[in-house]
């Protein structure tokens, strides 16, 4: 869980190392509070930059995703090995 | 006994047997045709592979020493209390069994009989072994299936959500084949931010159902685990039957994670698929159901970021809008100047004019002052016709008593003084000035 708090001060490279549906779901929370309207203009507008750059984030997220597969130990490995 | 098995080691599968030669009527002779060992035994084959009934037969009976050489078939002996027949259970329907033959197992088995030339024997060829004695698989499935539903294995009520947005995901089942192929595709398409750790298996035999709950034991003890797809490909009821197993359905509904249980084709439903979270209808399905869909995210993405852009406008035209309020209200408020400078004006004018009225009605005040001033003055009343009289010593002259006759007086009149003498004196009388 990515606090929202500290959201504005996290870099590009800290922003990356948190999991996508983090990402997004910091990404809603953001588009929520802007649409909730009870922040300033100028908190708005960070609010905005904000957004865009955890859209950013999650947009690289997507463009470089390879599937990882691990495996664990072979015991129960088909009979037809 | 042993000289048999060795020699069948050596059998392997045949191939699709030789068209069995037209029967023809016995031939007329005089002498008696001699055949050749082949050709009898070839008769025999002939004979048996034309018979409905041995091509497709149940027989119950029981299993005596069977062998498993390292072919990997395996061959025993059926018998009954009366007799015994030979029995050969080739290796890729050994891995499909439910059981793995034992001596003095009672089972079911489903063939063909044929005939082995080379010996001049015959044998029941298996497709198809189950234990007896429990009843058929559907009697068995059915009443286990009763007995875990009774236990609460299958309570709707315990299924969870599958995490929406899984980071790991434990895959259970055989890496081979296409199962674990299609997995894997549909992910990389669908959700290749995930990880994927394979907890292999073997998913078929007698050995799959204790590799099964090893393989999902395995990754309960991983930390991280969001789903857990537990997948086959289609197959009988037989080749199923491992993920019928109690231990298997036990296992799967103490999954400490959500767990999908994804079995063969759309209409097999294993007692697995009862116990899980939820049921996919097949491997590929499996996958589908733990992952969300990739290909809709940049959709998604971008429309969060329209949102927060129309938000932001939103925000700005709202703070405009409320400016020019703000705007309004605050000229309204401000003094006007014009209006002020001519309230002032119209102050100092009739400041001027009421100072200018003052000094009028002062002059005018003055004036009659002075009016007034001259009205009490002694000399206007001697120009009316009064006159003043001063005895001999200065003094006015008020009470005729202060004179007596034959004293001075001196009267002022309004232009001059007359010098007088009193004749006599008499009090009263003034009111006939007056009249």
């Amino acid at each position: 869980m990515i606090d929202d708090a500290k959201l504005a001060v996290l870099t590009d490279e800290e922003l990356a190392r948190h999991p996508f549906d983090e990402l997004v779901a910091a990404l809603q929370r953001t588009v929520q509070g802007l649409e909730a309207g009870n922040v300033g203009l100028e908190e708005s507008i960070e609010l905005y930059k904000q957004g865009l750059r955890l859209h950013a984030a999650c947009e690289a997220r997507l463009r470089e995703a390879e599937l990882t597969i691990t495996e664990l130990g072979r015991r129960g490995a088909s009979p037809d090995d | 006994m042993a000289d048999q098995r060795s020699l069948w080691d050596q059998v392997e599968p045949e191939a699709d047997p030789e068209p069995m030669p037209a029967p023809r009527p016995a031939p007329v002779r005089a002498t008696p045709r001699i055949l050749r060992v082949t050709d009898l035994n070839r008769r025999v084959r002939g004979l048996l592979d034309a018979d409905a009934v041995l091509a497709d037969v149940w027989v119950e009976g029981e299993v005596s020493q069977p062998s498993f050489p390292g072919s990997g078939h395996c061959f025993f002996t059926l018998k009954d209390a009366n007799s015994q027949l030979r029995a050969a259970l080739f290796r890729e329907e050994l891995a499909r069994a439910v059981v793995r033959p034992a001596h003095g197992m009672n089972v079911i088995i489903h063939g063909r009989v044929r005939a082995y030339e080379p010996q001049g024997t015959y044998q029941l060829y298996v497709d198809s072994i189950t234990p007896a004695g429990a009843g058929d698989l559907h009697a068995r499935y059915e009443a286990l299936r009763a007995e875990l539903a009774a236990a609460g294995l299958f309570d709707e009520g315990k299924r969870r959500q599958v995490p929406r947005w899984p980071r790991r995901i434990g895959v259970v089942t055989s890496p081979q084949g296409a199962v674990w192929r299609d997995i894997g595709n549909v992910l990389r398409r669908r959700y290749p931010l995930v990880q994927l750790v394979l907890s292999s298996t073997a998913v078929q035999g007698a050995a799959a159902a204790p590799a099964i709950v090893r393989a999902l034991q395995r990754l309960y003890a991983q930390p991280g685990i969001d789903t857990i797809i537990l997948a086959r490909g289609g197959g009988s009821l037989e080749d199923l039957w491992g993920f019928n197993d109690e231990r298997v359905v036990r296992a799967v509904a103490g999954s400490p994670v959500p767990i999908i249980v994804g079995v063969g084709h759309e209409s097999d439903t294993t007692l697995a698929d009862f116990a899980a979270d939820l049921r996919a209808p097949t491997p590929s399905a499996a996958a589908e159901l733990a992952t969300p869909d990739g290909t809709q995210l940049p959709t998604i993405l971008n429309r969060l970021r329209d949102r927060a852009s129309a938000a932001l406008l939103a925000r700005a035209d709202q703070r405009r809008r409320f400016l020019d309020t703000e705007g309004r209200a605050l000229a309204r408020l401000a003094p006007d100047i014009g209006a002020a400078r001519q309230r002032t004006s119209d102050l100092l004018d009739r400041g001027w004019r009421a100072v200018g009225d003052r000094l009028e009605r002062r002059r005018l005040l003055l004036e009659a002052s002075g009016d007034g001033l001259r009205t009490l003055s002694p000399l206007a009343t001697l120009e009316r016709g009064y006159a003043v009289a001063r005895t001999g010593d200065g003094r006015i002259l008020r009470d005729p008593t202060a004179v007596a006759a034959g004293d001075a007086l001196q009267v002022v009149v309004a232009r001059g003084t007359v010098d007088a003498r009193v004749e006599r004196t008499r009090a009263g009388g003034t009111e006939d000035l007056l009249s």
